[in-house]
C-alpha cells in the first residue's frame, strides 16, 4: 500500500473513533483543518501512523511549521520515510 | 473588596463583547444585571449555580450575583451541579415567590470554579473576587486591546481572560465553540490584539496558517508546559508582541508569569523569600509553592513544615533555568485536558480480555501529551473459551474491541492512542504501577 493510502486509511480509522465525518474527496490542496478532524484528531492520526509506519516525523524532524494542506502533511511523511 | 458591578460602574469607559452573532456593550449588561437583582430578591445571600449559557448571559449573571449572593458556582457544560444544600440553579427552573422586602445581601461572594478530579468527579475551589483579579493589570495600553476568548469562560483560565477584559475596559471577542479557521477569521475581522490559549490551542491556530492576519500584541500561553519551539515560533511570527507563559496552581491559588520568551523560569526564583510568590524545589524534584490563604476547598492543603505545598509538578534545573517535566502523579495533559491514568486503567480492566493495565503519557508534537497504555491479556483458558474477544487471535481485532469499550466510557482525549500488548506491567518497589517507563512490548 502506498503512503498516501496508508495515511487516508489511518484518517478514516481516527474519524470513526472520534465520531467525525471525513470530507470526500481529500485532495492535495484540501486544508487539514477542513478535512473533518480537529487538532486532537491529528494528534491521534500521528500516533496511529507511528504505530503503522514506525516513525513520527513531527518528533524526528523537529518540525516547526505545522502543515496546512494534505499535500504538505503527506510530504512530511515522504521526507521522513526516505530518511529512514 | 468592591464587587464587580461597582468596579465596572466606576470605570470611565467600558468595552464591548462580541460573538459571531451579536455585540453587547458592558453598560447594557450592567443594566440587565440590576434588573435581575431587583426581580430575584429571593437569591440575596443565597448560593447560586450558574448553568452553561451564552457569554453575555454569564457576564450579566456574574455582575448581578457578585456582591449579592453568598456564593456563585460556575457550572461548565458536562459538569454536575455541586451537591450543596440550599443551592439555587440559574436560570431559575420555577419562579419562586418574590415578595421579599429589602433582603440582606452578601457583601463578599465566593466564586466556586470546578477542576477535574481523579475520579472524574469535579472538585470545587472557592475564590474571592480579589484573589481572582489579583493579577489583572490596568493601563491605557491595555484598554485599547481586543481580547479573543478561546477558553471556556466557566473555567479558571477563561474567567481570567473575561475579568481581564472587563476590568481593563478592553473589548472581548468570543470564539469558543468555533472551528479554528473560523476562530481566526472572526478574530481577524474584529482585529483581536490579545490572545490567551494553551500551547495546543496555539499550535492549532498556527495550523490555519492565517494567524499572521491578526495584529497580535499580547500572547499568553498557559495550562500546559510551554515548549521553546512554540515560543520561538510565536515570537518569530509576532516579533513586537509581548510573549508570556503562565504557571498556575489552582489548588494553591497562586501563579506566576514568565515574560522573557524562554521556556521554564529563572533558577534564581527558587528559594527567594523576597519574591511575591515563594517557590522551592523538593528532594523529589517537585516544585513547591507557598499558597495564598484565599482559597477555600473541601480538601485541606497539605503543607510541609515551612508552609510550602507540593504542586506535584516535576522540575529540572539546567544552569540558570528551571524546566517543567510533567506531573509526578502521572496525570497526563492532553492539550490542557487533564487525564488521570487510574480512570483509564479502570476502564481497560473492565474489558474481559485484560488482566493488567498501565496508562502513561506519550509525547505528542501537537497536543503536548497523549494517552498510551500497556495491557496484559488474560491467558486463563476458561475465560478464553467463553470470551469472544479472546477467541480471535488477531491482536488488532482485540485492540479495536478495547477501543470501542473505551469510547463508550471515556471522553475522546482520554482514549489511549497507543495500546501495546505486554507480558507484564512494571511495578515500583512500593508495589505501585511504574508509570515512568514503558514495559516490554510484543505486537
Amino acid at each position: 500500500m502506498n503512503l498516501e493510502q496508508q495515511i487516508k486509511d489511518a484518517m478514516q480509522q481516527v474519524a470513526e473513533l472520534s465520531d467525525c465525518q471525513l470530507i470526500e474527496p481529500i485532495e492535495a490542496n484540501t486544508l487539514l483543518l477542513e478535512c473533518g478532524l480537529d487538532s486532537l484528531g491529528y494528534a491521534m492520526l500521528v500516533a496511529q501512523l507511528e504505530e503503522d509506519l514506525g516513525f513520527d516525523p513531527f518528533t524526528e524532524l523537529a518540525i516547526e511549521t505545522y502543515p496546512s494542506t494534505f499535500a504538505e502533511f503527506l510530504a512530511i511523511y515522504q521526507q521522513c520515510k526516505s530518511n529512514q | 473588596m468592591t464587587n464587580l458591578i461597582s468596579q465596572l460602574k466606576k470605570l470611565e469607559t467600558s468595552g464591548v463583547i462580541r460573538t459571531s452573532a451579536q455585540k453587547s456593550s458592558i453598560t447594557d449588561l450592567i443594566t440587565k444585571a440590576y434588573r435581575i437583582r431587583s426581580r430575584t430578591p429571593q437569591l440575596a445571600a443565597k448560593k447560586v449555580a450558574i448553568l452553561p449559557g451564552p457569554l453575555e448571559d454569564l457576564v450579566v449573571n456574574l455582575l448581578a450575583f457578585d456582591g449579592f449572593c453568598e456564593a456563585i458556582y460556575l457550572c461548565p457544560a458536562n459538569t454536575t451541579v455541586p451537591p450543596v444544600e440550599g443551592i439555587h440553579l440559574w436560570p431559575l427552573v420555577s419562579e419562586a415567590s418574590t415578595d421579599i422586602k429589602s433582603p440582606a445581601i452578601s457583601k463578599q461572594t465566593t466564586w466556586y470554579i470546578p477542576t477535574s478530579g481523579t475520579t472524574g468527579k469535579p472538585k470545587w475551589f472557592g475564590h474571592t473576587l480579589e484573589a481572582l483579579t489579583a493579577n489583572i493589570k490596568h493601563s491605557t495600553n491595555l484598554q485599547k486591546l481586543t481580547w479573543g476568548l478561546l477558553y471556556q469562560p466557566f473555567r479558571f483560565a477563561g474567567l481570567q481572560v473575561l475579568l481581564q477584559a472587563l476590568l481593563s475596559t478592553a473589548d472581548l471577542v468570543d470564539v469558543t465553540g468555533l472551528e479554528p479557521i473560523k476562530q481566526v477569521e472572526l478574530m481577524a475581522l474584529h482585529q483581536v490584539t490579545a490572545v490567551s490559549a494553551t500551547p495546543s490551542l496555539w499550535r492549532q491556530l498556527l495550523m490555519t496558517q492565517q494567524l499572521d492576519t491578526l495584529p497580535l500584541r499580547h500572547i499568553t500561553l498557559g495550562g500546559e508546559i510551554a515548549e521553546q519551539v512554540l515560543l520561538t515560533q510565536l515570537s518569530r511570527l509576532f516579533p513586537k508582541a509581548k510573549l508570556r507563559h503562565i504557571y498556575a496552581s489552582t489548588e494553591a491559588g497562586v501563579g506566576f508569569v514568565v515574560a522573557d520568551g524562554q521556556a521554564g523560569f529563572p533558577t534564581k526564583w527558587l528559594d527567594n523569600p523576597s519574591s511575591p510568590i515563594e517557590l522551592d524545589i523538593s528532594e523529589k524534584q517537585h516544585l513547591l509553592v507557598k499558597p495564598k490563604c484565599s482559597v477555600e476547598s473541601d480538601a485541606p492543603l497539605l503543607l510541609n513544615s515551612t508552609g510550602f505545598m507540593d504542586t506535584q509538578d516535576r522540575i529540572e534545573i539546567i544552569g540558570d533555568r528551571v524546566f517543567f517535566l510533567g506531573r509526578a502523579t502521572g496525570a497526563i495533559n492532553v492539550g490542557g485536558n487533564k487525564v488521570y491514568p487510574e480512570k483509564v486503567e479502570q476502564v481497560l480492566l473492565s474489558c474481559d480480555a485484560i488482566s493488567q493495565a498501565r496508562v502513561y503519557a506519550k509525547k505528542s508534537a501537537m497536543m503536548g501529551e497523549l494517552v498510551a497504555a500497556d495491557v496484559v491479556l488474560l491467558s486463563d483458558p476458561l475465560i478464553m473459551s467463553s470470551d469472544p474477544l479472546i477467541m480471535s487471535s488477531d491482536l488488532s481485532t482485540i485492540k479495536l474491541q478495547i477501543l470501542k469499550e473505551c469510547k463508550k466510557q471515556l471522553q475522546r482525549f482520554e482514549i489511549p492512542t497507543k495500546i501495546s500488548f505486554v507480558d507484564n506491567v512494571s511495578y515500583n518497589p512500593s508495589g505501585k504501577l511504574n508509570r515512568q517507563s514503558n514495559g516490554k512490548q510484543h505486537d
